[in-house]
This record gives structure tokens, C-alpha cells and sequence, in this order.
């Protein structure tokens, strides 16, 4: 199979290996002044075989890619990566741990074997974080029937700061919670201030939100600080506030699935047995629908079984 | 003499005995509960380790009978069963077919050719195959066989091929085995009979199971067997029950029961060789195949499959069923290979295939008011498409073309022109039918259609983003249903935000554009403010509705406990429809009625008491098996639930073509004798592939020598698999693993032991089983399965290892470092190799160190003793094997007709050398040559001097010889002394003796003296112990007390201190 461009360029490696199908991307930034694969492309291309995640690009970018193939390796996985934790760009480590491991325990991968732990904290941009992935092996996905996200009945949520005053954190979290009081009063934000050798090598602090419905839905948000030296600094008022309403709006988009692992859920569902799933999304994310591209329009390249995606608002 | 009347037993009515007596008829099957109670001693417990173990043991066989349960995707309307009918030459195999269609279908068909399929009953249907005796054959119908009909000759007994199929059976998956001996009236005597039927039922019993059901048909009857026997096989196949095989459900196939060569005559005209395009048929089994997947059919080869489309069944199982038998019409026979079944539909076409004989029948049917178009179709010089096109202009309604297959028939005028004009001996022949509601197949269509542009509208409406954000830009509004539903996976970008979107940054991340200010506070309460506990609920959720129902709930289940008969009835229907989920039932659906919204909300009530009754009282005995189990069903119920209301040409797309359906597989570019050496006696089979299993590479298998397989294997001799839906020649590397983990290559396999073996061939999942044979070509006498096994690993990085020692020779030794070479030519070889342990032949170990620098190849090794000129050292080294790429399909199909089973491919080493005539070289060693044995010489055993001495007296060296005679020089004279010389003798003597007794004498005193002054010295010793023993004692008490008195002190100090 050929395509063009360096979109979804993780999107077509995970596809290609699992369904153990050649692809050839040529043209990669072809109008560019950069040609060709940037470092943090060849780092993940390396990363399939071989774990030093490319500082460009935060350990969410890689660790995505990985929850899509970890279940399917022949042994499970233990992946140490290094790099940056947290940064604006990409998914954080924080909101995969919150949001895509519970996911990927509704589809049976569970049991001791599945974690993300954040070993070290690396903000951009030089990064200096550790992150410990273990994912154990399945024969088979479960079918799921995620149709009812139900009522939420707690927020949760990490507010961490590395390198800079620790007071910071509790700011995050007092900005966070005067909004969020007002829809429930079950919040907890915990506090991470991380020191010494497990703090990276930049300073900068952020939260993670996530709300959990009483059917085990968990929809999450984050807001990050401005990486050192490029661009205007925030506020840890600003910061909590935004969070808080970003998770507000993730809520009011709805779904069983939150934005972010939209593509991982139906890439499991497609990986699934010969049975029906159902899942609920909210407005798929511009990412969601260029997976379903790859996964079901070029003709088909994974026996994608008789799943069926009932969209939604 | 008088006989005195006794009194006859008085049987007592009443009192105490009799109401025992009556008590006990009455109670005359619950007499082990009394018994337990009359005598309890004799059910208490003996032993508790025995009833531990008896308690085991059940538990044991209880959970051996659970299997993992799995989701049942049997589909609604199964394909029919295939029976496969086997047996040796001769044995009544088509006359048995011949039998059973007769006795199903009331038909007569007398050339079984290809697969019948007859509606044997309401809700079934049979595929009857005769599988000839070509190994061929019996493999690949092993694979696709649900039951197996064994011909066994009775007169004769077991045939090898039998066992064959057996054993190939075993290896694809054992179907259904029912033995059926016939040639019974063979026998005149009885008892040979019975005994014969004994032997081969327990012969065959060992093969099968204990217990497998065989049939005797005792004789025949104007050329065929008894009725009665044949309605009795008929019954026992109608109620048979087949186990689902993993193989078979995981892979679709089609055991084809039509060809058609669709290739332009044209292209065949030009080049007679040309490959072909076939479309093949039959009814689609195993599980749901994809449209655009890749199929093997063994015999000729892998192939992808042009297209697919789905056929209105030819041999429908009745639409209703009723309570009566199937009538005639009902009763179907389809087996268009045999040529019945003329009249079949095709995807746009129907073929009428017209034997000479009916020619004046179809003749008729040609004088419909349409033959003028046929007519102007014949006659007019334009190509038949452009006039199907003008054709299907003129009629916007649906057209069916219809293909008319013929004999050249003398008597139809047109049809003789034709001839004349195409010279051919067959033509196509076209004409149309404008078909209107009249026809059944028609109005199919136009539901079809119907249905189609309705479930497009819906989707449509419902998803109007999706699939445009998916697929692209939708096809046009005007353009037909059917390209439409082509349409709907055809991927379209637009051609404008492509370039765009080609070098996007490659993140998930999604900023969302806040529009909704979250600080005001009627965005909150009006958009979010429900989605949490604390907002509002549902109304079937509300805290207060449900408080509300929960009473009446209670209130309701008095009520019902007084009616029970209500209950019942309305349980079952409960059971029916409760498993619909939730929102399912929340989703706002059509309008209903008043009423039937009051009986949707009992309904709904009564399921949630139900749940709450099996939540209280049920679940305490639910096992995690039994969970796992209604888990599967209400999955199982699921997948059934989501795609049954949609239409065919849908569905089709989206979960592929299921299982069941009659379907037209394209395939293009088989190769030309496919089908110019079309043979349907064998049988054609489809073998849907797996997403990677069109691929080859390694493969990693168990394996083991059949036992009734008279030789073993030789490794790289090439060797016949049949894996998965292949049949292919490949080379294996036969290995075994040692302890450390090492594959080591064998020469041959082990004779009654399982071995590794790895080939290059086809990718088949793991814990597929296959089977062995040398050669498919011709019949042997010897059982020809050569080795069975199981596909364990798919991995290329498993390396098989051959030992290699590297020989060398020492030419200077010093003492424990020798100088050696002819083990390497090189420095760069010996440094590779240095630190290498290497060994003699003696068993003295040893170590490479450093390259010489003359002579090449040489190096200087230690050892742990000194090395003699004669000691030859090796080194024992691993080299690893590549495993031969061979991957040769067998193309047995592609064989000319008759020659079918003579396929031979590569040849093994031994019959190339038998038949180019070569033979090896024996090893002079080997050879057996004259014994001249030498005489031998020993040298004579010398004793050392100090052994001599140490030896006893018998076993030292005799040197002395006996005495003999001294010869007179020799002798001694006699010394005579002079009498002076005597006395001073005499006097030198006495002195001795004298001075020699008081010596001894004096030795005697001094002795006993000695002793004297021991006993002496003992005593005193004595006592001297004594008193020190004493004293010591005597301190020893002393020092006691005084440490008792300390210790008293000290407590009496401390109890003071408290």
C-alpha cells in the first residue's frame, strides 16, 4: 500500500505491522525546507524495534503508539522510555495512565501486568523523564458494549510542578476546584511536587483532570505550562481554570470514550473477535476519522469483523 | 391316606403391621432415603481421606465435561452437511449415493459427478460427495467433510486406504464417522457372518471411538440395497449432530458445485493457454468471508478472489415450516456438476443448461412475446454489450439477461445459424426476459433495491458527517442504488484538502474550540448540569420514581404469588425479550400506544423483579463457568440482534458473506488446464485464508513418524505436507532439542519419538495439525501417511545447529603447550577461535591461545598433561543450518484427466539414485576383506627387585633351579681338626653357654623387677586421684555456696529495691 505525507504516520506503522501488510510512504514533507523524517519519526520508527523516545516529541507520543500494539506482541511488554513526560503538544503520560488504562481494561487487558508509572518527571523541553510501560499479552480482545456513559460522580485529578516553588500546585488546585465545586463536590486533586534526580532537567507544572461516570467512563483534560523559553509564561490560576473548563467541554462533548483514545478504542474494536462492539463517541476528534480511514477504507487491511461505530453527539 | 389341609396364610388388613406393610409399597421408591435411615452405620463415614478422594473424583469428571465456552455463530440458516462418501474401488459408494437421493428426493440420478445437494429435510440439507481413491481427494474432503459415510467390503474386510483416510481424519479434525459394510450377501454361512460383522465392528471401533455407529446393508436388490436399510441410514444422517472444528470456524470455504469459465473467448482464440477467469459456486461455509480475500484451492494454488456475490439459494429449505412431511416440490435436488438443476441463476445472467433431448421443450418457451428482441438481438452485427446497454436503456425497470447453454440443435433454424456463423460447437446465446413482479426472483430484487436505498437514506440521515469525514465525499445523489452501495467503501479524498493534510503534524491532542463560556451560569445548568450525580436524572432513574416503583414492585409480587398460573405465563415471555438492553428500550422508538406503552412499562417492571429475584436466590449457585456461559449468549444474542434487520447487500458489506449463503466466487488468472482438465468427480474446494496466511515463511513443527510407516525419514529428503487447506512439497530439517536448548540437526527422524522439524512454507497458525506423505502419485501397497504433527511456532529465529569438529594435529609439544595445525588455513580463522576449548581424542582438554605466524593456520594451545605425537585434537563447534526454500503447491488438479493422481514433484535422494541408477561409494573400512590374523610375541614379565622381596614366597620368581647332583669339582672337601684344635672348640663353647645363661637369667630378674615398680607407681597414681578428687570437690562446694549466697543476697537487694 502507498501513501503520501507524514500524517498519521504512526497511525499507518501500527496498522501496517499488525496486519503485517507493506506500506510505503514517500513525499514525506516534500514542500518542507526540512525534507524528510524529522528526529522524533526515526526515533519512533527505532522504538518498534528497539527505548530512547526523541525529546521533540513527549513519551505520549510514543506510549500512544505502543498501547496500540501491546496487547498484540507475542510476550508482554516492559518498556522503559525516557524523555519528556509532559508537554502541550501530545497526550501526557499522566492523562494516558487516568484515561487509557481503564479503557484497556474493558476490553480485557487487565491483571497485574498493565501500568504506566511515571518514574521521572521531564518537562520540555529538554525532558530528563522516565516512564515504566507494562502491558501483558491477550489472545483476543473482549467485545464491549460502551452505549451508556451514565452520570459522573467524581473528579479526579493530579496537579505536579517540577523545578518551580511547590506552592504552585495548590494554586493549580484551588483555581481548579472554584469551578469545578459548583457541579460536584466530590473532586480531589492530588498534589505532586517532584524533587532532586526525579524532577527532569526543566521546570514546569500542569494538571490532569479526569471525571469518572458511575459506569466506569473516564473523560480527562490537561493543561500544561508554556515549555521554558518558548513563549509567554502562565499563571497557575489561569492554568487550573483552563483545565477545568476544558474538562467542562470534554464532558459536554459526552461519550463513553474521551477524545483522546478514540482511535485506540476502535482500533480495538476492529481488533476484536467476530462480535459485535458498540461504543458511544462524542464528536469524533479530527485524529478519530483518519484512523477509520486508514483501518477500514483501504480495503480493509485487518479482517475488521462485523464491528460497527455508532456515532453520536 | 388322608392329606390334612393346612391353613393358608391369613395376609393381615389391618393393625400396626399392615399399615408398615402398605406404608412401604406405597413408599416404594424412596426406599434409599429409609435405608439410610434404618441403617446409618452403613452410609457414616468409614474413611475421610476416601470420601475426600470420592468427592475429588466427581468434582474431577464433573469439570472435565465443561468446555471454554465460546460465542455461538452458527448461522440462522446453516449450509447443507456435507456427506462424504469413501470407500475402496468397487464397494458401492455410487450406489449407495444413488440410494440415499432416491430415498430423500424420490429422484433417480445416474451419474454421481460433483457434489448433490438435496433438502433432506425441514431444516436440512445434505451435500453428498463420492470421494474416489486418490490420496488427493481423501485429504482435501477430510478437510471440508461434516460427516463421513465409510464403505468398508465386508467380504474383503479393511482396505489400507480406509486406515489412510482415518489417520487423515485425525490430523484436519475428526468429522462425524459412520461405517457402512456392505457386500453382506457375500456370505452363506450365518456364522461366518456374525463373526465377520463382530470383528470388523471392534476392528473399527479401535479406529474410531467405542461404540461408533456401523451399518450393515445386507444385500442388494435389483441393483440396489434394501430400502428399509437406506431409509434407516437416511434417518440416522437427518438427526445427526456434528461438533463445530477450530480450523473450519475460524476459516471460511466453499466446496464448489459449479464452474464457469468466463474468460473471453476472444483471448482464447488468440492464445489457447491463456489463463482464466472462472467464477466458482457453491454454498459458503465455516465462517463470514471477506470480499476482496485470498483463497487457496488445493490442487492448484493460491489465489485472490476477484469478486464475490451472493446467489439466491438453488436448493432452498421449504419457507414455512409445517407439521407434515416435505412434499415433492419441496423436496430439491441441485447438483449442476451431474447436470440437474438446469435452470440456474447467475449474478446477471441465467444459464439453462439444454441436454440435445430437451431441446423441444425450450423451444416452446421461446415463443414468448419477446423472441423478436432475441431475434433482432441475433441478427444485428453490433456487440452484445453495446446492445444490452441500448437494451437496458430502453427499460429502466430490472432486466434479467438470460445465457441459454446449448448442443447445437439441428432443428432450431436461428440456433443452427449461430453454429454456422461462430463455428463453434456451444455458444452463448442471448436474449432477455423482461421480468416483471411475476417472477419470484425478481421481486427479490426489487425489495433488495428497495431495502437498500431505504437503509442509505437512514444512515444518511443519521450520520451525515461520518462517513464523509471517513470515506470522503459521497458519491452523487443521482446515481443508482447499486453504485451507491459499491460506492459506500470506496475511499475518495477530496482532491483539494489532500495536500493539505498529507504533511500534518501527527498528534491526537485535540484543542477544542471553547465556544461555550463556562463561567456563565446558564451554560452550565442548561448544557452539562445533568451529566452529573448531582443533576437531574432520567425519569425511569429518578431517585424518587424508583422509590415509587420499588413499592410497587413489592406490592405487585404479593399479587403475583397469589395468581401463580399468571406468572408463569407472562415468566416465558419475560425470558423471551429480556435480554434487549437498556437503552434500547429508553430509545425513544415509533409512536406506541397507550396500551402498549402500560405493557412495555409491566414488562420492563417484571423483568427488574425477575433481576432481582435471580440477584437474591440464583446467583449464590452460579458458578464463574456459568456466568462465562450467559455471557457468551447474550453476546451471541447481540451480534444475532445487530444485523438482523438489515438487508443482504448491506450486511454483506459490512460483516461479509456469512456462512450458509449460495455464493459466486470470481477468480481470475487460474491457470488454462484448470479448466481444459476439468475433472468434477474431484472435488473443488475453496479455502478462505487468513490475513497473513497467503504468506510464506518458517515454520516451526512437531513431529513423528507414523508407526505404520515402515521407514524413517530422511532429513532434506523431500516431502509432502498437507497443513492447513494446502497440500504442498516442502523440505524439512529434522531436529531435536538438547537439554541446553539447542537445536540439533538429525540425519533421520527417531523411530518412535517425537522431533522438531522446520520447513519454508505456508504461515498457518499455531496448533494447526498436518499430515506427511513421500509421494501422491499412484496406488502403493504401504501405508503412505509418513508422519503426522503440530505447527508449534512461526519464528524465523529459531536456528537449527549440525556439529562440526575441527580436526588438527600437534607438531612440537613442549610440556603442557604443543604447536598444532590443520585445524584452520588462516590467522584471522585461528583468531576467531581463540580461547575455544578444544580436546584429544584421549580425553586430555585444552585451550586454544595464539596464531603462529608459520606454518598458516597453526596455533599454540595448552593443555592439562602433555600431549603425545600420536594424540589427533578437535575442536567441537556448532554450525548453524539454512533451511531449504521449497514451497511446491501440488497441482493435482491441473493434471490431465485419468492422470489426476500422478502428480510427482521433486524426487527424494533415494529415488533419484534408484532411478538414475547410482550407488554410493562404500567406505573401504566397511568392506569385508580376508582375516589374517598374526601371531604375537611377548616379552617375558619382569618383577621389580623390592616387589620381589615384598611378594610371598609361592609367588616370587622361582630362579633357583632344584638341586641337582654337584658335579665332583664342586664338591667341598671334609675339614678334619687336630686334637688341640678340638679342645680349644670345646672350651670356646661351654664359655658361650655359660656367659649366654646368666645373660638371660639377669634379663629375667630385671623384668619382673620392672613389673613390681608399675604395680607400685599404679597404686600410688590411684590414690593421688583420689585426693585430688576430693579436694576439687570439696572447693567446688564451697564455691557453690558462695555463689548461692550472692545470688540470695542480690534477689533479697532487689525485691527490697521494688
Amino acid at each position: 500500500m502507498e501513501f503520501e505525507g507524514c500524517s498519521c504516520f504512526r497511525q499507518r506503522l501500527v496498522l501496517s505491522t499488525l496486519s503485517v501488510k507493506r506500506v510505503k510512504i514517500p513525499n514525506i514533507r516534500s514542500k518542507d525546507d526540512n525534507l524528510g523524517l524529522r528526529d522524533f519519526e526515526v526515533s519512533f520508527i527505532r522504538l518498534l524495534d528497539k527505548h530512547e523516545c526523541n525529546v521533540q516529541r513527549s513519551i505520549g507520543y510514543y506510549l500512544e503508539a505502543l498501547l496500540m500494539l501491546a496487547p498484540f506482541v507475542k510476550t508482554p511488554l516492559r518498556a522503559a522510555l525516557k524523555g519528556v513526560t509532559n508537554d502541550p503538544t501530545d497526550p501526557s503520560v499522566d492523562l494516558l495512565k487516568v484515561t487509557a488504562i481503564p479503557l484497556m481494561k474493558k476490553f480485557g487487558i487487565d491483571g497485574d501486568g498493565l501500568e504506566i508509572k511515571v518514574l521521572k518527571r521531564g518537562m520540555a523541553p529538554a525532558g530528563g523523564g522516565e516512564v515504566l510501560f507494562t502491558c501483558p499479552v491477550r489472545r483476543s480482545m473482549k467485545p464491549v458494549q460502551l452505549t451508556e456513559p451514565g452520570k459522573i460522580k467524581r473528579i479526579r485529578g493530579t496537579a505536579f510542578s517540577v523545578r518551580v516553588s511547590p506552592q504552585m500546585a495548590n494554586r493549580i488546585v484551588d483555581s481548579a476546584r472554584s469551578i469545578l465545586n459548583k457541579f460536584i463536590p466530590d473532586i480531589y486533586i492530588y498534589t505532586d511536587h517532584m524533587k532532586g534526580a526525579s524532577s527532569g532537567k526543566s521546570p514546569g507544572f500542569g494538571l490532569t483532570l479526569v471525571a469518572e461516570t458511575v459506569n466506569g467512563t473516564f473523560l480527562g483534560a490537561e493543561v500544561m505550562s508554556t515549555p521554558q523559553g518558548q513563549g509567554d509564561p502562565v499563571l497557575p490560576e489561569d492554568l487550573g481554570r483552563n483545565c477545568a473548563k476544558l474538562l467542562l467541554e470534554e464532558i459536554y462533548r459526552g461519550g463513553c470514550v474521551d477524545s483522546t483514545n478514540q482511535s485506540l478504542a476502535l482500533l480495538y474494536m476492529t481488533l476484536g473477535q467476530q462480535d459485535v462492539s458498540k461504543s458511544l463517541l462524542g464528536p469524533l476528534s479530527p485524529y478519530t476519522p483518519r484512523r477509520l480511514c486508514l483501518a477500514q477504507g483501504d480495503r480493509c487491511p485487518i479482517g475488521e469483523g462485523c464491528n460497527r461505530v455508532s456515532p453520536s453527539s | 391316606m388322608e392329606k390334612k389341609e393346612q391353613k393358608r396364610h391369613q395376609h393381615k388388613h389391618s393393625g400396626p403391621k399392615a399399615q408398615k406393610k402398605n406404608r412401604k409399597k406405597e413408599q416404594g421408591t424412596e426406599q434409599v432415603q429409609d435405608e439410610r435411615k434404618r441403617n446409618p452405620r452403613a452410609f457414616s463415614v468409614q474413611s475421610a481421606v476416601r470420601m475426600a478422594k470420592t468427592f475429588h473424583r466427581t468434582q474431577d469428571i464433573k469439570t472435565k465435561k465443561h468446555h471454554i465456552p465460546l460465542v455461538d455463530r452458527t448461522p440462522l440458516e446453516p449450509p447443507p452437511v456435507v456427506v462424504v462418501v469413501i470407500g475402496p474401488p468397487k464397494v458401492g459408494k455410487s450406489t449407495l449415493i444413488r440410494c440415499l437421493i432416491k430415498n430423500y428426493t424420490r429422484q433417480k440420478l445416474s451419474d454421481i459427478c460433483g457434489p448433490v445437494t438435496i433438502v433432506s429435510g425441514k431444516k436440512r440439507r445434505l451435500t453428498l460427495i463420492e470421494c474416489n481413491n486418490d490420496i488427493n481427494s481423501m485429504i482435501d474432503l477430510a478437510k471440508v467433510a461434516d460427516l463421513v459415510l465409510m464403505l468398508i467390503d465386508a467380504s474383503f474386510g479393511f482396505e489400507m486406504e480406509t486406515f489412510e483416510f482415518l489417520n487423515i481424519c485425525q490430523v484436519h479434525g475428526f468429522p462425524r464417522v459412520m461405517g457402512v459394510l456392505t457386500h453382506l450377501d457375500t456370505f452363506k454361512n450365518n456364522k461366518t457372518l456374525s463373526k465377520t460383522k463382530k470383528r470388523l465392528k471392534h476392528r473399527f471401533w479401535t479406529e474410531v471411538y467405542q461404540g461408533a455407529k456401523l451399518f450393515y446393508l445386507s444385500g442388494m436388490v435389483y441393483g440396489e440395497y434394501q430400502t428399509q436399510e437406506v431409509k434407516n441410514l437416511g434417518r440416522f444422517i437427518s438427526v445427526m449432530k456434528f461438533r463445530p472444528l477450530v480450523w473450519r470456524t475460524s476459516h471460511p470455504y466453499v466446496v464448489a458445485d459449479r464452474m464457469e469459465d468466463l474468460t473471453d473467448p476472444e483471448a482464447i482464440r488468440l492464445n489457447p493457454k491463456c489463463d482464466r477467469t472462472v467464477s466458482l459456486y457453491g454454498y459458503l461455509r465455516g465462517t463470514f468471508l471477506k470480499n476482496k480475500c485470498q483463497v487457496h484451492i488445493p490442487g492448484v494454488g493460491d489465489f485472490s478472489v476477484a469478486d464475490v456475490s451472493f446467489l439466491p439459494d438453488p436448493c432452498p429449505l421449504p419457507e414455512v415450516i409445517k407439521k407434515r412431511a416435505l412434499n415433492v416440490k419441496e423436496r430439491l435436488l441441485y447438483a449442476p456438476l451431474a447436470g440437474v438443476g438446469g435452470l440456474v441463476y447467475d449474478k446477471d445472467a441465467v444459464y439453462i443448461d439444454m441436454p440435445s433431448g430437451h431441446a423441444r421443450r425450450q423451444q416452446v418457451r421461446f415463443q414468448s412475446p419477446t423472441t423478436e428482441l432475441v431475434q433482432s438481438l441475433i441478427g444485428t452485427q453490433a456487440t452484445l454489450d453495446a446492445k444490452m446497454a441500448a437494451i437496458l436503456l430502453n427499460n429502466p425497470d430490472y432486466i434479467l439477461v438470460m445465457y441459454a447453454r446449448m448442443a447445437p440443435v439441428p432443428e432450431h433454424p436461428e440456433v443452427t445459424a449461430m453454429i454456422d456463423n461462430e463455428n463453434k460447437c456451444w455458444l452463448f446465446f442471448w436474449s432477455h426476459f423482461i421480468l416483471r413482479s411475476n417472477s419470484r426472483a425478481l421481486r427479490w430484487k426489487e425489495d433488495l433495491a428497495q431495502k437498500a436505498s431505504e437503509a442509505y437514506l437512514r444512515h444518511q440521515l443519521a450520520a451525515p458527517n461520518l462517513r464523509k469525514l471517513v470515506y470522503g465525499t459521497e458519491e452523487e445523489e443521482d446515481s443508482n442504488d447499486e453504485e451507491e452501495l459499491g460506492g459506500l467503501f470506496k475511499v475518495s479524498r477530496p482532491e483539494r484538502s489532500k495536500k493539505v493534510r498529507a504533511d500534518a503534524m501527527d498528534c491526537s491532542r485535540f484543542h477544542p474550540d471553547s465556544s461555550h463560556d463556562w463561567d456563565q451560569e446558564e451554560v452550565r445548568c442548561t448544557s452539562i448540569r445533568d451529566c452529573f450525580v448531582t443533576g437531574k436524572w432520567e425519569e425511569d432513574k429518578d431517585a424518587a420514581t424508583l422509590l415509587k416503583e420499588n413499592d410497587e414492585l413489592y406490592g405487585d409480587f404479593e399479587d403475583l404469588e397469589t395468581g401463580e398460573v399468571h406468572k408463569g405465563g407472562n415468566d416465558d415471555e419475560i425470558n423471551g425479550g429480556g435480554d434487549d438492553d437498556d437503552e434500547e428500550e429508553e430509545a425513544p422508538q415509533v409512536k406506541l400506544d397507550d396500551d402498549e406503552v402500560q405493557k412495555n412499562k409491566r414488562l420492563e417492571k417484571k423483568r427488574r423483579l425477575k433481576e432481582r429475584f435471580d440477584a437474591q436466590y440464583d446467583d449464590g449457585d452460579a458458578t464463574y463457568f456459568d456466568d462465562l456461559k450467559d455471557e457468551m449468549q447474550k453476546q451471541a444474542e447481540l451480534n444475532r440482534q445487530e444485523f438482523e434487520d438489515v438487508d443482504d447487500e448491506v450486511r454483506v458489506q459490512y460483516e461479509g458473506f456469512r456462512p450458509g449463503m449460495y455464493v459466486r466466487v470470481e477468480i481470475p488468472a487460474l491457470p488454462c488446464e484448470f479448466v481444459t482438465n476439468f475433472d468434477p468427480h474431484y472435488p473443488i474446494v475453496l479455502g478462505g485464508l487468513g490475513p497473513s496466511e497467503g504468506n510464506v515463511g518458517y515454520l516451526q513443527m512437531r513431529l513423528k513418524k507414523h508407526r505404520w510407516h515402515s521407514r524413517i525419514l530422511k532429513t532434506r529428503d523431500p516431502l509432502i505436507l498437507s497443513l492447513g487447506w494446502r497440500r504442498f512439497q516442502t523440505i524439512p530439517l529434522y531436529y531435536i532439542e538438547d537439554h541446553n536448548g539447542r537445536h540439533r540437526l538429525l540425519k533421520y527422524t527417531p523411530e518412535h519419538m517425537h522431533c522438531g522439524a522446520t520447513i519454508w512454507g505456508p504461515i498457518t497458525p499455531q496448533g494447526t495439525g498436518f499430515l506427511a506423505v513421500q509421494t501422491v502419485g499412484g496406488i502403493k501397497a504401504n501405508f503412505r501417511i509418513a508422519a503426522t504433527g503440530v505447527v508449534l511456532d512461526l519464528d524465523k529465529s529459531v536456528t537449527i545447529v549440525k556439529k562440526l569438529k575441527l580436526i588438527g594435529y600437534p607438531y612440537k609439544i613442549f610440556k603442557n603447550t604443543c604447536f598444532i595445525q590443520g585445524m584452520f588455513n588462516t590467522v584471522l580463522e585461528v583468531a576467531k577461535f581463540e580461547g575455544a576449548s578444544i580436546r584429544t581424542v584421549s580425553g586430555i582438554k585444552g585451550q586454544i591461545k595464539k596464531a603462529l605466524r608459520t606454518p598458516l593456520g597453526a596455533f599454540r594451545a595448552t593443555f592439562e598433561d602433555r600431549l603425545l605425537m600420536s594424540d589427533i585434537v578437535f575442536l567441537r563447534s556448532w554450525y548453524p543450518v539454512l533451511v531449504p526454500q521449497l514451497y511446491n503447491p501440488v497441482t493435482s488438479l491441473l493434471m490431465p484427466v485419468g492422470q489426476k493422481d500422478t502428480w510427482a514433484g521433486m524426487r527424494t535422494l533415494g529415488h533419484l539414485k534408484h532411478d538414475l541408477g547410482i550407488r554410493n561409494k562404500p567406505n573401504q573400512d566397511s568392506l569385508y576383506k580376508p582375516v589374517v590374523r598374526q601371531v604375537r610375541h611377548f616379552n617375558t614379565l619382569h618383577i621389580p627387585k623390592e616387589l620381589q622381596k615384598a611378594l610371598p614366597f609361592k609367588n616370587k620368581p622361582k630362579q633357583m633351579q632344584a638341586k641337582g647332583k654337584t658335579p665332583q669339582d664342586l664338591q667341598r672337601p671334609a675339614v678334619v681338626r687336630e686334637p688341640h684344635e678340638k679342645k680349644v672348640a670345646a672350651l670356646l663353647d661351654a664359655l658361650s653357654s655359660v656367659y649366654a645363661y646368666k645373660n638371660k637369667k639377669a634379663k629375667a630378674e630385671q623384668h619382673a623387677k620392672h613389673k613390681e615398680f608399675l604395680k607400685q607407681k599404679e597404686k600410688q597414681d590411684a590414690e593421688r586421684q583420689k585426693r585430688l578428687k576430693e579436694e576439687r570437690k570439696k572447693t567446688y562446694r564451697a564455691m557453690g555456696q558462695k555463689e548461692k549466697k550472692k545470688l540470695k543476697s542480690s534477689l533479697k537487694g532487689a525485691s527490697k529495691d521494688n
